[in-house]
């Protein structure tokens, strides 16, 4: 099968830009990763965009910025998997023989659109109750606590340690240190989460340059990292009550990525993960089987998620504290995964990792474990 | 203690949402969900095939008005026409469903999980000022009384 490299990465800094749009900052993610694959412009026969809120044609709102007219452009839409999605799509065309070279990339501009928290999707019946983003985490919080016997000052300690990694990376919306007393101190969102335990409203843009291994080997791209699986999955309609503590959606697409990668769970070195709450890395590293279940936050107390520990989880800062402009997000953390194999991280580089995980997913709506999910594994 | 007086109002007052509450021939409201007659899965909202067994006859069935409080939370920031703060739980009802819905007539110190609860359909003011009809949680001593 044909192989996929990933050859260049860009991204803009994630922030609030009241005074720019998602296309622009499209645009410039798009020309920095063009710029750090060192390549022709003209070399890219397709590109793909996801995003979950700006509207039509966003991608060739893009691509008429940077000069780039009259290939095949794809625009996706995913809830919080819309980049992720948009870099498998990419994938899969390389794959298919259909593309050499394609640009992928995930783009939002959320502070235009929302004040605060997100709702469920429009018209189910959970957002008319008045069942919020932060309520559906903060439920399955208070159940995870309580099944397995921690405190809620254990589960703040995701957020301590995300938004210390996310001082250390240049792109990351919030520079701050926090302690736990901080977390448990800022204002209640939906108990238990505090403010410091929900991802942001967030604006921003990230970019990916997908190439052929044929193609790679042609052109000499010496930092290329392989995109050894893309995976996707949707969540199943539940047919009875299940329980809230565990992903099997988030387990089933890592079992389709681990075994077209050939690896398991133990071979990871490290992973960027889905923590759009402090609640969701544990319930997403458990169902990723990076963890046992139940065991994550005493891990994490441990240091063992560190960016020097066993096993990194979201070096990046997460989306707690590099920020998350939804369908931006499963792009960024691609090219945090290229930038860390690389042994591009600055400050927050972690010792000689050689396979990495991103792992995203999105959408909620009554009787439905969650919409969309994508585990990529990324290979130096 | 609270009592339902607006139950005879309810007949011909719409849902908040299309198709997910119904009142009956005895004047009370029920949250309607599918069932599937082959296989016996209740689901809400209802649907139009069964993800277990495919079957694509779902009846449209009244769910049970108890069950059991499997998680909750205390809402502080929400949308504008909310106001905070209020509870929100998901309940687990008697026929094996899961709904989630705001908990009225208990105190936030006396919830845990595991406790019994009773839907309550009752009118509110909609988005456009008229009356909707819609539903709530309150404990099942409330209204059933003390056993």
């Amino acid at each position: 099968m044909t192989e996929v490299y990933a050859v260049g990465v860009g991204m803009t800094r994630f922030g609030k830009y009241p005074d720019r749009d998602a296309f622009d900052l499209g645009a410039e993610a798009s020309l920095a990763a063009i710029k750090d694959a060192g390549i022709d412009p003209r070399a890219i026969d397709g590109a793909y965009f996801g995003h979950v809120y700006q509207g039509m044609n966003a991608g060739q709102r893009v691509t008429g910025h940077i000069g780039i007219s009259g290939i095949p452009v794809t625009n996706v839409e995913n809830v919080c998997s819309s980049g992720a999605t948009a870099i498998r799509e990419a994938s899969l065309a390389i794959r298919a023989g259909e593309h050499d070279v394609v640009l992928a990339v995930g783009l939002e501009h959320l502070s235009s659109k929302f004040k605060g928290a997100l709702a469920p999707e429009e018209g189910d019946i959970e957002g008319a109750v008045g069942l919020t983003m932060p309520g559906v985490y903060a439920m399955r919080a208070r159940r995870y606590l309580t099944d397995f016997g921690l405190t809620h000052a254990q589960l703040a300690m995701v957020s301590v340690k995300n938004k210390a990694n996310a001082a250390m990376n240049p792109v990351a919306m919030y520079h701050k240190i926090v302690s736990l007393e901080e977390v448990l101190a800022s204002r209640p969102i939906a108990e238990p989460l505090n403010l410091m335990e929900c991802s942001p409203v967030s604006d921003g843009a990230a970019a990916v340059i997908l190439m052929s291994g044929e193609k790679a080997r042609q052109l000499g791209m010496g930092r290329a990292v392989r995109l050894a699986a893309s995976s996707l999955r949707s969540g199943t309609v539940e047919s009875e009550p299940s329980s809230m503590t565990f992903e099997p959606l988030t387990r089933a697409t890592a079992n389709a990525a681990y075994e077209v990668a050939g690896i398991g769970p133990e071979d990871v070195d490290f992973a960027e993960v889905h923590d759009c709450f402090s609640i969701a890395e544990a319930l997403r590293v458990e169902g990723l089987g990076l963890f046992e279940q139940g065991t994550y936050l005493l891990a994490v107390g441990r240091g063992e998620a560190n960016i020097n520990g066993r096993l990194p989880i979201n070096p990046s800062g997460g989306l707690l504290g590099k920020g998350h402009p939804l369908g931006a997000t499963g792009a960024a953390q691609v090219v945090e995964v290229v930038r860390q194999l690389r042994g591009e991280a600055g400050s927050r580089q972690i010792d000689s990792p050689s396979i990495g995980v991103a792992h995203c997913r999105g959408g909620k709506a009554a009787g439905v474990e969650g919409a969309a999910c994508t585990v990529q594994i990324l290979v130096r | 203690m609270t009592t339902t007086s607006a139950e005879t109002s309810l007949a011909g007052v719409p849902p908040f949402v299309p198709g997910t509450l119904e009142v009956g021939p005895d004047g009370r409201g029920h949250l309607v969900g599918g069932r599937c007659p082959e296989c016996a899965a209740f689901y809400f909202p209802a649907r139009s095939v069964c993800s277990r067994c495919l079957c694509g006859d779902l009846e449209r069935v009244p769910l049970c008005s108890s069950g059991s409080l499997y998680t909750y939370t205390v809402i502080h920031q929400s949308l504008p026409q909310f106001e905070t703060p209020y509870i929100l739980g998901y309940v687990d009802l008697d026929d094996n469903v899961r709904v989630a819905g705001q908990l009225v007539d208990v105190e936030v110190d006396s919830l845990e999980l595991g406790m019994r609860l009773t839907t309550q359909v009752e009118p509110r003011e909609g988005a456009d000022g008229e009356q909707v009809l819609w539903f709530r949680f309150r404990p099942a001593a409330a209204t059933e009384g003390e056993e």
